[in-house]
């Protein structure tokens, strides 16, 4: 994605002109004194707590990586093909947070994405988004950021080199994709849904990731949630193109983003395992409701639902195929040795912890990268459904193996066509995870 | 280093946090019931529970059980005389008992989730557990002598 | 002498023994409590686990070196054979527990460490109960003696008048328990093993344990994580390795060692270039590690550059070609039966048919991997492990220590799996080598299933070429059985080898089963050494060994000989087995001969309704029949599978088994029926399931996500049963697996009429023959 990003802001590098940079250039604002914390009231700072939790400002503005940083002091590193970049400390540190932040410069960078001094913020800072927020809720996200603890620390050094280095190209990203405002609610729709809209598509930025992005690193307004690639993840498409056989309906995604496992779509992981876990089951439960709502409006899933029954009773038959009576076909062998203990199911419905690779996504998605990412890390006991554990087959399967199974479930618990060059894109994947999670022998 | 409960107790194990759980549970915490077959997670003999479902231990690292809940075929219950436990003496199941303890954490775990199993349902949970010895036919009967007494001890509240 | 016997002699004349400490002699009363002294590691495993911890071994009555009877009443049984699932301890002290009318629940089995005085030290061949029986009738009778005149005496009445039951001597209203005869009359009387043999025993008709369902006493502790196996051996300091195989079995030579990756990995303490005296482990290295996560993950970043050895390049189809030259060559091999006339007759046959079967290697995955743990301690070196053939692995240790047997001990543990794998006892040669170069320190070395599948010693390819001379109507007037595979025990234990008529020596393990009980007039049995094979990987005595394949030829061929002449397949073999000259069978193993093979196949017919009942289209019923492991210890085995062929996938499934054996006497029934099952079900796994092949000098597959071993859902309605005898009893480990795989290829040709002659059996071979019949 970053990616993209990057590629788009340095084709803008050439449009120039004085008009444009008179367009591009904002002023600082002045440093002030770091704020009481006392200044704030209770409610507010709760508020604020929720707002960020909603944003889920914690995952990008902290180091995972090394032995990891602490909590919104930055440094988080994004990995980008002509570098890595590393998110700012947002911790109100005066010299390396944003202590001397005012208010206004922190709604203006929310609002338009340009900090305090006047520069223009990469747009993997997901400002497109933020600009939807009201003025209460930026507010709010202030006063709870301005109380929390004041971390000293530097972001590494940006890797990019010359000119994607240029802020001021950013701008000209903006003028072509950027348009800023509050989200208007719309009265077409109750309350519920323009909640859960007015979330997802401003502080919960679920297009960044979910949104396929053009050539110059945008969200595709005319594709809106159609999936994307991630983190080596595929963000999965949330509106009517989402192949699973049954409907995210309203109460699966509740479940899922709520608690990290959908009854019938099976457990949250890789980068969407924190949104549920860190994020979405501390706030409070009607916002949870509200952004269900809304994709499933999204993803019309009252037209949907009405095969569900058919396609579930397929899934149960499916999750069967081979391991029931004797079977000699290698592949299926291999399936049974290594994933049915944990994936079989019998009818009327898969069993909560036991997910159903018929009704995953995984398995109908255009390529089998999440398959293979899910395969190679496993799910930890804080991912996915809580307490449970995946294992890892980094070391269990080569990518002989995991081409196999790809292949085998793709055409026996799918109706799709099958998938291409299997053995060379689980290659790919591992290639992708550096620190191998388990040291298990072969 | 990672905390978890096992067997009903807290523990943290000071090894490296890619450690699978089988060698942690087998070297260091001193629980050899757990066994080693196959390393890649194929045949079963290495299973626990983690959160109640049934887990190859070979190739779960430590560093995902954080907070987690393990039970070896130790804690399984204090005496040894879970259900399971009991119908595998009375049939008579184990011949070199190698790959028993993953047996009986797996039908644990499907018990769980299929209280009253038909063939299909054992084939389909146990398919992963591999007996060389071959005393598969006992642990069909003995799942569903279990399957029996557990539905006795807990009737069903439906 | 049975083969048995001779192979124990042979061993303690190799070992300077003589057979009277072999066989069961007496020892004086309160001595030799055999593991007294505190050891770390758990072994000397003692069931039921809730027995009394130590029997007073001081004031314990030891009439043998087999049994002691302490004061307390309780019974301890000495087992030196290996527990490896078929819960031998609890069989065989069910015999001399019977013969000494013992209480059973006052009776412990210990399954014992090496000692010279136990003599033979072997589990293997299904000879367990077989070769016991006498032994533990005797040391029970002798037992059972002492404690009726002893009891008599304190009763005050006469021998005569008592009897002994369920640890009583027994006079009238008035008793006096075992354990108290011993505490009050500490009794000492010894025997000759003349006297011994003279003791009355009991008749069949008053066993009172022997033939009763009985819970084995290992049982419990293998269902709540309390059984110790040789994986679970720990000592105190010892440090973890890892082998690093060479490239190929024989001949690599370590060229260079690079750690320097190795040395990333936190807890890696060094690499070892193993010298081996005893040429087990050429071209080992092998890595320490603090732990065994660390040796694995050492050990792959460990390079090593290898000359490898000749057979670098060897594939499954060299080895099978070979064997075919082999056959074809008239002269070599050695001939187990080369009776006059054979060839006369072949001469002047009317027709002479013949076919060649062939079967793919076989690997064991016993599920509990190699593994060993070594040190040296007291003066002794001890290894502690599972082991199938103790008596072999002590000498083969000494040899790569460079000390004399008498300074290496084997600690008894029990055996994640048999099989035959742990017969060989290399894969503790490396570990008692590593202690060595760390200054005997305790180390404790893991294959992983990769590493253990590569320096498996597999079940050799076979190649076999069956010929039957026929007469004017058909009729078979003589026959020749060729059989080309590497042989496990010239390579092995060459000293124990059979001989030939020819009095060429022969691996027996290679070729019994062909020796058959069928008469078909004069007969040639060929034993061919497939030295390719033994050149390229270490031949391995596997489950039922040669009576896992030689009855594929035999029996296939059989029903292809009654189809051609139109015969139905089991009125045809009944014909043949009219149990005349060498085949009437004698006394005490083999009474009754052909006749009681005959009867076995009578009955099961009866009960799978062989040619009388009507399936659906492209399902049908084969039979096969052989006398389980030896000639000279038969098992009558016969046994019929139901399959049904899939024409458009080629995919064979069965649908049933049933079995019928007379193994004489039944001394567990449940577990016998357990080992049958489970040989049955080996032997459907070989039919259909499992096996690999040789390429590039080593075995394809390396774990299970390419070798599939049967699994659960694929397991078949079973049915099998014992016929009631009072003959001695044969062994069950093995005879459940002989008639499976030909049963199934008979049936395959019954349903479809495809014939198959290469094990395993894979669709694709179904499918070539159903087109290359539809073209026909
Ligand atoms: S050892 Fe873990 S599944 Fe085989
Ligand atoms: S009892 Fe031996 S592997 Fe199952």
């Amino acid at each position: 994605m970053i990616k993209r990003l990057l590629a788009g802001a340095a084709a803008i590098g050439a449009i120039g002109g004085l008009g444009f940079l008179y367009y591009a250039w904002y002023p600082p604002i002045e440093p002030v004194e770091a704020p009481d914390p006392g200044s704030f009231s209770a409610e507010q700072i709760e508020r604020g707590r929720i707002v960020a939790a909603e944003g889920y400002c914690a995952e990008c503005h902290t180091r995972t990586d090394g032995s990891g940083g602490p909590e919104l002091a930055g440094d988080y590193k994004m990995e980008t093909p002509f570098g890595a970049i590393y998110s700012s400390n947002i911790t109100p540190d005066l010299e390396t947070g944003i202590g001397n932040w005012s208010e206004e410069a922190f709604q203006r960078a929310m609002h338009l994405g340009v900090s305090r001094k006047g520069v223009h913020l990469i747009p993997a800072f997901p400002f497109d988004h933020f600009t939807k927020m009201t003025e209460q809720d930026v507010s709010d996200l202030y006063a709870y950021l301005m109380t929390r603890p004041a971390v000293h620390m530097t972001h590494r050094t940006n890797e990019l080199p010359f000119p994607l280095s240029l802020r001021i190209l950013q701008a000209g990203w903006k003028l072509l994709y950027f348009t800023p405002g509050v989200y208007k609610p719309d009265p077409r729709h109750d309350a519920l849904w323009n909640r859960g809209a007015y979330l997802s598509e401003g502080n919960a930025h679920c297009g960044a990731c979910h949104t396929p992005r053009d050539f110059m690193g945008a969200e595709k307004k005319s594709a809106p949630y159609d999936g994307a690639v991630v983190d080596n993840w595929i963000a999965p498409p949330l509106n009517e193109h989402n192949p699973t056989p049954t409907t995210w309906t309203e109460d699966e995604l509740f479940q899922y983003l709520r608690f990290g496992v959908a009854p019938l779509h099976g457990p949250a992981g890789g980068p969407m395992s924190p949104v549920p876990h860190r994020f979405l089951s501390t706030v409070p439960e009607e916002d949870v409701h509200a952004i269900a709502h809304y994709f499933a409006d999204v993803d019309h899933a009252a037209e949907r639902e009405k095969h569900d029954k058919a396609a579930l009773a397929l899934a149960m038959e499916q999750s069967k195929t081979d391991l029931i009576g004797p079977s000699v076909d290698p592949d299926a062998k291999l399936y049974q040795g290594a994933c049915a203990a944990c994936h079989y199911n019998a009818a009327p419905s898969p069993v909560l912890g036991r997910p159903d690779l018929a009704l995953n996504n995984a398995l109908w998605l255009s390529e089998p990268t999440n398959l293979y990412q899910v395969i190679l890390h496993g799910l930890t006991a804080e991912e996915g459904q809580t307490g449970v554990a995946m294992p890892s087959f980094y070391n269990a399967l080569s990518d002989q193996d995991m081409a196999r199974i790809a292949g085998y479930l793709r055409r026996t618990r799918t109706t799709l066509p099958p998938w291409t060059d299997l053995e060379k894109k689980a290659a790919a994947v591992r290639k992708t995870i550096t620190t191998i999670p388990v040291n298990s022998s072969h | 280093m990672v905390k978890f409960k096992l067997n009903g107790r807290d523990v943290s194990v000071d090894v490296p946090d890619d450690t699978p759980l089988l060698w942690a549970l087998r070297d260091d915490l001193d629980l050899t019931g757990t066994k080693f077959g196959c390393g890649v997670g194929q045949c079963g003999a290495c299973t626990v529970l983690v959160g109640g479902r049934a887990t190859r231990s070979c190739i779960t690292p430590l560093s995902s059980l954080e907070g987690a809940d393990v039970t070896t075929i130790e804690g399984l219950d204090p005496n040894g005389k879970h259900a399971v436990q009991e119908a595998w003496k009375d049939i008579q199941v184990p011949q070199c008992g190698y790959c028993q303890s993953g047996q009986i954490m797996q039908a644990v775990s499907l018990l769980k989730d299929y209280p009253d199993p038909t063939d299909e349902e054992i084939d389909g949970v146990m398919g992963g557990s591999l007996c060389r010895c071959m005393t598969y036919v006992r642990i069909r009967k003995a799942i569903k002598k279990a399957a029996a007494a557990l539905r006795k001890e807990e009737p069903s509240n439906g | 002498m049975g083969k048995l016997e001779r192979i124990a002699a042979q061993q303690d004349r190799a070992a300077g023994r003589g057979p009277s400490r072999r066989s069961f002699l007496l020892t004086a009363a309160g001595s030799a409590f055999l593991f007294g002294f505190a050891r770390q590691g758990k072994a000397a495993q003692v069931y039921p686990q809730d027995a009394p911890a130590a029997l007073q071994e001081a004031s314990a009555f030891e009439p043998t070196i087999w049994c002691s009877i302490a004061p307390d009443g309780w019974v301890n049984v000495n087992i030196i054979r290996a527990e490896m699932g078929q819960h031998i301890g609890t069989a065989l002290a069910r015999i001399i527990a019977d013969e000494m009318e013992a209480d059973w629940n006052k009776v412990r089995i210990t399954y014992v460490d090496t000692d010279p005085k136990w003599g033979l030290m072997i589990t293997g061949g299904s000879w367990s109960v077989w070769m016991t029986w006498d032994q533990f009738r005797q040391a029970g009778a002798a037992a059972r003696t002492v404690m009726v005149e002893q009891g008599a005496k304190l009763l005050g009445v006469a021998p005569s008048a008592c009897i002994a039951r369920n640890g009583q001597v027994i006079a009238g209203s008035r008793s006096i328990g075992y354990g108290d005869i011993v505490s009050r009359a500490h009794p000492t009387k010894t025997y000759t093993p003349e006297e011994m043999a003279k003791l009355p025993l009991k008749p069949a008709s008053e066993h009172r344990l022997i033939g009763k369902d009985v819970k084995a006493l290992d049982i419990p502790s293998k269902t709540n994580g309390t059984a110790i196996y040789g994986i679970d051996a720990k000592l105190d300091g010892m440090v973890y390795a890892r082998p690093k195989l060479p490239p190929t079995r024989y001949g690599s030579k370590v060229v260079s060692v690079d750690d320097s990756e190795a040395k990333k990995v936190k807890g890696y303490i060094r690499y070892i270039v193993l010298e081996d005296p005893s040429d087990t482990v050429p071209g080992w290295v092998a890595v320490l590690a603090s732990s065994y996560p660390a040796a694995i993950r050492a050990t792959d970043a460990l390079k090593v550059v290898w000359t490898p050895g000749k057979t670098a390049n060897i594939t499954e189809q060299d080895i099978l070609d070979y064997g075919r030259k082999q056959i074809a060559n008239k002269a070599g091999g050695s001939r187990v039966f080369n009776d006059p006339g054979v060839d006369e007759t072949f001469a002047k046959a009317a027709k002479v048919v013949e076919q060649t079967y062939t079967c793919s290697s076989v690997l064991h995955y016993q599920l509990e991997p190699m593994n060993a743990l070594a040190r040296q301690h007291e003066g002794k070196w001890e290894v502690h492990c599972g082991n199938q053939w103790q008596t072999l692995f002590l000498p083969v240790i000494a040899k790569a220590l460079q000390v004399p047997e008498s300074e290496v001990v084997m600690r008894s543990y029990l055996l994640g799996g048999g099989f035959g794998r742990r017969l060989n006892g290399d894969y503790a040669v490396p570990a008692a080598l590593i202690s060595e170069a760390i200054g005997g320190k305790p180390v404790k070395l893991i294959f992983t299933r990769s590493d253990d599948v590569l320096f498996d010693s597999i079940r050799s390819p076979s190649v076999q070429t069956v010929r039957a001379a026929l007469g004017q109507d058909g009729a078979i007037t003589a026959w020749q059985h060729h059989a080309s595979a590497g042989w496990p025990t010239r390579v092995m234990a060459s000293a124990f080898m059979e001989k030939g008529e020819d009095g060429k020596p022969y691996d027996q393990f290679a070729i019994a089963g062909a020796d058959h009980w069928y008469d078909v007039g004069p007969m040639l049995v060929r034993a061919l050494d497939n030295d390719l094979a033994s050149d390229t990987f270490r031949p391995g005595w596997l489950r039922s060994v040669s009576s896992g394949w030689t009855p594929w030829a035999h029996e296939s061929f059989l029903d292809e000989i009654a189809y051609a002449r139109k015969l139905d397949p089991v009125d045809y073999r009944l014909s043949l087995l009219d149990s005349k000259g060498r085949n009437a069978g004698s006394a005490p193993n083999s009474v009754g001969g052909a006749s009681r093979q005959a009867n076995v196949l009578r009955h099961l017919v009866e009960k799978c309704g062989y040619g009388k009942v009507s399936l659906p289209a492209d399902t049908a019923i084969g039979i096969a029949t052989t006398f389980g492991q030896e000639r000279n210890m038969p098992t009558w085995t016969a046994g019929a599978v139901q399959v049904h062929v899939d024409r458009k996938t080629g995919v064979v499934t069965c649908q049933k088994i049933w079995l019928v054996l007379d193994a004489g006497t039944i001394i567990d029934p449940d577990g016998a029926a357990a080992q049958t099952e489970g040989g049955a079900l080996w032997g459907l796994s070989m039919a259909l399931f499992e096996g690999t092949e040789i390429v590039d000098g080593n075995v394809r597959d390396r774990n299970l996500n390419t070798y599939t071993p049967l699994r659960i859902a694929d397991v078949p309605e079973m049915d099998v049963e014992f016929l009631p005898s009072t003959e001695k009893p044969m062994g069950l480990g093995e005879p459940g697996v002989t008639t499976i795989a030909p049963a199934v290829g008979n049936a395959i040709f019954n349903a479809v009429g495809v014939r198959l002659r290469h094990l395993p059996i894979r669709p694709a071979d179904v499918l070539k023959g159903l087109k290359e019949k539809g073209n026909a």
